[in-house]
């Protein structure tokens, strides 16, 4: 019923395109996030939404009636910001209020509403502290309340995370997720955080250079990216230079590996190919593989990443495996290394190279 | 800190061995000080300096009480008769003056109406150029820093010359109002650009608005009330402005508080000054007052402290809503 649905939007300042051709279609109560480095056009997507900006051609559709052009004020949009957005004059249950208020609901209702919101958010003891006699994590929580109080159509959340301390981050993560499926709020959150978007998305869609370049639930984005960009960009990649072999393989330093990736290239085209860490394997030394030293060793708990040097491409690779597996490598020992080509990418040489990730604000 | 953990009672925390045993509580108190050993020229210097100027600003204004306060010919004053005949009589003088009330009560009338054009002319612009003209705000800013370059008198050489056009307008009392603006804008619009600046206006706005309320709510609710110190000064200021401005008053031959002093000190010049001399003292205590009201209510930097202190209070938290997350 109050779907979000973006129709070939485009958006300009001055000279710089911020969104181009973009579609989007949030389902009714789902929550989608939209991942992309800084500049892609996220938040501007989030901001037209919101009504703060407004498209130069395309349409906003919520629930099917078209919002295009609905001053901010009157579109029915709950948003939570990046930045403490909290009324420091007003105290938290006075904040919750605001909308209600601005919406002339009478006052029974009102207080009703308000205490409802903090008890979902666990602050209802809060309600007569101002903002600053709160923590950073306590004013997200009270944002989101005040945003969910005017029940709104489309909850739009702009990196609401990402001021705060790790372990608050996930503790709230959860509980934003934990409130949006309990009500049912569709959801757009824009965030340049991956392991935040995979975490609490249904759909996670990848933006670049204004366009959405995939949308797709995590794991698929993860195991299946559409495009070079989107494997970079979500989780991490190693770049072999590399020849297609026929319809089915591609040639590494000799080494040929079956992969359904070559399936659209041409017969001894040159590409860089993208293999996702956990799936080289290390073998004995003599066993088929590329020849290659183990340069480092760095234990992350349940795995390992090893640093590799592989001698006939001199590229540095690093490879995920198990803690148990990882367990007898040490720097320096010879090994063989063996690509599952299964999920890996073919990236055409002087394909685009992708804008680093974001660093965290 | 005690009060900033009110959660404590409330949730019994079920500790979360991830989280990592029950949130401390703070480790109490302030650390004691480093004590710094001052030398002794360390303590005493600051001082002789904050002496100095004491008695550079003090002495001329004892000389001006004892002028225009003591019942002493000028001549006589000296250290031995320093406490002798001290009286109001010559200041009442000033109060009893025909001319005295109208001029003031037109000064205070002026003072009003510049506050409020002035705030309904630069609050709106202000706002306006912090949001949405933030590159023009050099050019602003210079714009209003003219008045303070350009002398008076310039101004009330173009008043001569529009004069004969503008009689209808210039006849009025209240015409020297914009021109009072104009004077009093270097300081306005500095306060008020630094009360938006201390506040993230554009988000203030953007989630006043995303939550249903027009231009109109979002300044009386949302901002307002978050820039009153800046406005507050600013009318402070302007005031300050209204009640000591001369050279404009005199040229158009309007009788405000400032012509009227100085035709008075011309009269009765130990009144004059006395009566000078108690309009300073009562706007230094207004200012005091000002700064200590408006100081009550800073407590910025508390929360800036807040921010970045990740609470154990967010950690409880953490430890409960993981236990109720499904």
């Amino acid at each position: 019923m109050s779907g979000l649905l973006y129709i070939s939007v485009r958006k300009t300042f001055g000279p710089t395109v911020a969104l181009e051709s973009f579609d989007l279609d949030v389902r009714d109560g789902e929550l989608i996030s939209l991942l992309g480095p800084s500049g892609c056009g996220k938040t501007t997507a989030l901001r037209i939404a919101a009504g703060f900006e407004f498209a130069d051609s395309g349409a906003v559709t919520v629930g099917g009636a078209d919002i295009t052009r609905k001053p901010a004020h009157k579109r029915n949009m709950g948003m939570v910001f990046q930045s403490y957005s909290l009324f420091p004059n007003l105290t938290v249950a006075q904040n919750v209020d605001y909308g209600l208020r601005t919406r002339k609901i009478n006052s029974n209702e009102r207080r009703t509403r308000v205490n409802e919101m903090l008890e979902l958010v666990q602050l209802g003891s809060m309600n007569h502290r101002y903002p600053h006699q709160l923590s950073g994590g306590q004013q997200q929580r009270v944002a989101l309340a005040r945003a969910l109080a005017i029940r709104p159509e489309v909850l739009l959340l702009d990196e609401p995370l990402s001021a705060l301390d790790a372990k608050v981050r996930l503790a709230l993560r959860d509980q934003i997720r934990r409130i949006q499926t309990e009500l049912g709020t569709t959801t757009l959150l824009v965030t340049h955080d991956q392991e935040e978007a995979l975490g609490i998305a249904d759909r996670v869609g990848v933006m670049s250079a204004g366009r959405l370049e995939q949308l797709a639930a995590p794991n698929e984005i993860y195991s299946n990216p559409s495009s070079a960009f989107v494997a970079r960009f979500v989780g991490s990649m190693n770049e072999f230079p590399a020849t297609i072999r026929g319809r089915d393989a591609v040639d590494v330093a000799g080494l040929v590996v079956p992969t359904p990736s070559a399936a659209t290239r041409v017969d001894g085209e040159k590409i860089t190919w993208l293999v996702r860490p956990e799936d080289l394997r290390i073998g004995a030394e003599g066993e088929p593989g590329l020849a290659a030293t183990v340069t480092s060793t760095t234990f992350e708990g349940a795995s390992t990443i090893v640093g590799l040097r592989v001698d006939l491409l001199d590229a540095l690779v690093k490879a995920d495996l198990s803690s148990s597996t990882a367990s007898h490598l040490a720097v320096g020992q010879r090994v063989s290394v063996q690509i599952d080509g299964a999920r890996a990418v073919c990236e055409s040489i002087g394909e685009t190279k992708p804008v680093a990730e974001e660093p965290a604000a | 800190m005690a009060d900033i953990n009110p959660l404590a009672p409330e949730f019994p925390l079920v500790v979360d061995p991830e989280i990592g045993g029950p949130p401390t509580a703070p480790t109490g108190g302030i650390p004691a000080t480093a004590g710094r050993p001052l030398s002794r020229f360390g303590r005493l210097g600051p001082n002789i300096v904050l002496i100095a100027c004491a008695m550079f600003f003090s002495f001329p204004l004892i000389a001006l009480a004892r002028y225009s306060l003591q019942n002493v010919p000028t001549v006589l004053l000296g250290a031995h008769n320093l406490f002798d005949k001290w009286s109001w009589n010559g200041i009442t003088l000033v109060f009893h003056d025909p001319h005295f009330q109208p001029t003031l009560y037109l000064s205070l009338r002026l003072a009003l109406g510049t506050v409020v054009l002035t705030l309904g002319l630069l609050l709106p612009t202000a706002i306006w150029v912090h949001m949405r003209l933030p590159k023009m705000r050099v050019v602003i800013e210079f714009i209003t820093v003219l008045p303070y370059v350009i002398p008076a008198i310039a101004m009330v050489a173009g008043i001569i010359v529009v004069k004969p056009h503008a009689r209808w307008f210039l006849n009025s009392d209240y015409s020297l109002i914009p021109f009072y603006v104009i004077l009093a804008l270097p300081f306005t619009y500095r306060s008020i650009d630094a009360g938006l600046r201390s506040i993230d206006l554009k988000t203030l706005v953007d989630a006043s608005r995303s939550l249903g309320a027009g231009w109109g709510t979002t300044l009386w609710r949302a901002l307002i009330p978050n820039l009153r110190t800046a406005i507050i000064s600013s009318a402070f200021l302007t005031t300050a402005v209204v009640l000591g401005e001369f050279t404009i008053a005199s040229t158009l031959l309007k009788d405000t508080l400032p012509t009227f002093q100085a035709t008075f000190l011309a009269v009765n010049a130990q009144a004059g000054y006395g009566f000078n001399l108690l309009a300073l003292v009562a706007t230094t205590v207004l200012f005091a007052l000002l700064s200590v009201a408006t100081r009550k209510r800073g407590s910025r930097a508390s929360r800036r402290a807040n921010k970045q202190d990740p609470s154990h209070n967010d950690v409880a938290f953490a430890a409960v809503s993981r236990n109720l997350a499904p």
